[in-house]
């Protein structure tokens, strides 16, 4: 193990950002109280003492992101495309995420970055994905819309970290995970420590043996759906603040009448335009249709196709929904079933 | 509580269900809940934390014979709804509800001690987390000046109980600068800004804009929906890129379309994500419109909003 004393953090950014793009836990201005992760700038600190109110996913899946431009072209009765994929990117490293954060990462590798050529290995996803180090903060505490425990591992997971900072008196404690991450806690501003790292918290915790058969199962019990969303808005609160919702749409934006753009952005089952159809056929018309699609997919379709749970219990959907609807009574209203 | 439960009762003889607050027991604050019975009556709870305006969800039940409760400014959309044709008058009842003190604005005082502390509001004395703290301080804006606690529109009428205000109730709609907490010292800073530093100001807080949707999808008037402007592709209004520009089209015309329509509910703002203060726009918009036409969204059952009778013929402010 290794030690980051507290004075130490700003060097520390500034070598990181030197090489990298770094971005961190920032309070946005003019926002009330708004954090989310954003580029570092020098002269500010990170906030780690609260939950961004948005998840990290948007460095592997932007809001929107180009896929490639294209220019239509007519010479001598010649129709012509050329299509521009889109760059590079660099060097990213994730500083401040948490657990939750960090395993929605590799939950997401899980359909990402399957091999090149595959169902749905995504050449955008993958060069991000290699070129991201992820330096996670354990949680020594929590608030009442975690539910990390509920998962194997809970707090303590370090599946998508490439470094695992524990919070001690004066500094962190710095475990290296990946070589990349070793690596990385080799440099100057860490020390040798032979200091224990803390214990973790315990999050509450929701029971979610089973749900993957129990889910398929109960998928004709409307009444149960419509009782257990009825106050949803259907707004997409959840599926954006989400660190593994990634539902997107692809479209296409011009930009002159000849040259445009091919977009891929998120979207989210929980609209209603997600499904409907050219014909005006939908086959999810209703928000209890759509909130069902959400939880079997996160908790039965991944699981059996990816092997991964689709959620890894961050409570961002909880402590932001305007409806007050919470996953976990959700959920413990299949289990009751 | 037995106010509320036995208006509830009564209501329930004649409607499908009612929309109300039950107690959610993990955080002790009220969470919104579709009654249909006395029996799930009797769980019904009516507090300070009660900040969801539920008309919202009329729009969507119109197969259905709903009862609502509503606090005063809840009934003003629920007029708002009913001049426009969303909602049926007889297809609503509605337990109007006289609040006494305002509503906490629950997400700001979460954002500051952590989501789930505890709430202990006892009317006379406010504290979070165990700790006393100032009411005022933790006010939903639009509670700070308003004029609407008596509900303009009811079929059952309840007082809340807690502290008294210092004047009695009015239903004339108050101030329209509803800007939640922690934004009043921003509405004063944004008044004195230049029009180009009020732009560049937008600009900045509409980049963070992910269109998600949820001001939309949280605002009562905003019952489109499903067929918003701003999604279709033929005609392609908007563009689908979550920058600056595109979002600020997106929201401008959210904004410019409740001209007249907006109650001042403030919904749109807290469910932001990413904590746009949209309330400084609607807020200002209000203002504007009462000024050019005298007249306050949902405050009057008989009243046509002006850009809905709009006579361009007859145009009175100086144009054509």
């Amino acid at each position: 193990m290794r030690f980051l004393a507290e004075e130490k953090l700003e060097a520390l950014l500034h070598l990181l950002a030197k090489s990298s793009s770094l971005w961190t836990p920032t309070a946005i201005e003019d926002a009330a109280g708004t954090v989310t992760f954003e580029p570092w700038k020098p002269g500010t600190a990170p906030v780690l003492d609260r939950f961004t109110t948005l998840s990290a996913k948007e460095l592997l899946l932007p809001a929107t992101e180009k896929l490639f431009s294209f220019t239509y072209s007519l010479s001598e009765g010649e129709e012509s495309v050329e299509i521009e994929p889109e760059g590079q990117t660099g060097e990213t490293i994730l500083f401040g995420a948490r657990a939750c954060d960090a395993k929605a990462i590799k939950v997401l590798d899980a359909l990402f970055m399957q091999p090149a050529g595959e169902a749905y290995g995504d050449d955008q996803y993958r060069r991000r994905r290699l070129d991201l180090t992820v330096i996670t903060i354990a949680c020594t505490t929590c608030d009442a819309a975690c539910f990390c425990s509920s998962f194997e591992n809970g707090p303590a997971e370090k599946s998508g970290s490439d470094v695992f900072l524990y919070p001690v008196e004066g500094g962190w404690i710095a475990e290296g995970i990946t070589d990349r991450g070793g690596d990385l806690i080799g440099g100057d501003s860490f020390t040798d420590s032979g200091i224990d790292p803390p214990e973790l918290v315990v999050t509450r915790s929701v029971d979610i043996a089973g749900l993957q058969e129990k889910l398929p199962e109960i998928f004709a019990n409307i009444d149960f759906w419509q009782e257990a969303t009825a106050k949803c808005l259907s707004c997409g609160y959840c599926t954006y603040t989400c660190p593994t919702c990634y539902c997107f749409n692809i479209f296409d934006e011009m930009r002159s009448d000849r040259e445009g753009e091919r977009l891929r952005g998120w979207d989210a089952c929980i609209f209603n335009l997600y499904t409907r159809e050219t014909s005006g056929h939908n086959p999810r018309p209703t928000i209890a249709k759509r909130y069902r699609n959400r939880i079997g997919h996160k908790f039965s379709y991944y699981p059996a196709n990816q092997g991964e749970t689709l959620c890894t219990g961050c409570g961002r959907c909880i402590r932001g929904c305007p409806a007050g609807l919470d996953i976990r009574d959700v959920l413990t209203g299949v289990k009751e079933l | 509580m037995t106010d509320i439960i036995e208006a509830m009762d009564r209501i329930l003889k004649d409607t499908d269900f009612v929309l109300g607050w039950t107690l959610d027991e993990d955080t002790g604050v009220a969470e919104p809940a579709r009654f249909h019975s006395s029996e799930q009556a009797a769980q019904a709870v009516l507090d300070s934390t009660c900040v969801h305006n539920l008309a919202v969800h009329l729009p969507r039940l119109k197969e259905s014979t709903v009862g609502i409760v509503a606090k005063g400014c809840d009934a003003r959309s629920i007029v708002q709804l009913i001049v426009e044709g969303a909602v049926e008058r007889e297809r609503v009842k509605v337990i109007g509800v006289t609040c006494a003190a305002g509503m906490l604005d629950v997400k700001a005082i979460w954002r500051r001690h952590g989501y789930g502390a505890r709430i202990d509001d006892t009317g006379d004395s406010l504290s979070v987390g165990g700790d006393r703290v100032d009411r005022n301080e933790y006010l939903m804006g639009k509670c700070r000046d308003c004029g609407a606690a008596a509900p303009v529109i009811h079929d059952e009428l309840i007082e809340m109980s807690g502290p008294g205000r210092d004047s009695a109730p009015t239903s004339s709609g108050g101030s329209n600068d509803t800007t939640p907490d922690g934004t009043l010292a921003l509405k004063q800073r944004f008044d004195a800004m230049p029009a180009a530093g009020r732009r560049a100001f937008w600009r900045e807080q509409f980049s963070r804009c992910i269109r998600c949707y949820a001001c939309r999808e949280a605002c009562p008037m905003c019952f489109c929906r499903d067929v918003c402007t701003m999604q279709t592709t033929d005609p392609h209004w908007a563009g689908g890129d979550t920058n600056a520009r595109e979002s600020e089209m997106v929201q401008l015309v959210r904004v410019n379309h409740l001209a007249g329509r907006c109650t001042g509910c403030g919904e749109c703002e807290r469910a932001c994500p990413v904590g746009i203060p949209l309330m400084l726009l609607l807020g200002e918009q209000n203002n504007i419109i009462e000024e050019m036409f005298d007249y306050r969204a949902g405050t009057d059952l008989e009243a046509k909003s002006p850009l809905l009778t709009f006579d361009i013929k007859n145009d009175s402010w100086g144009g054509g």
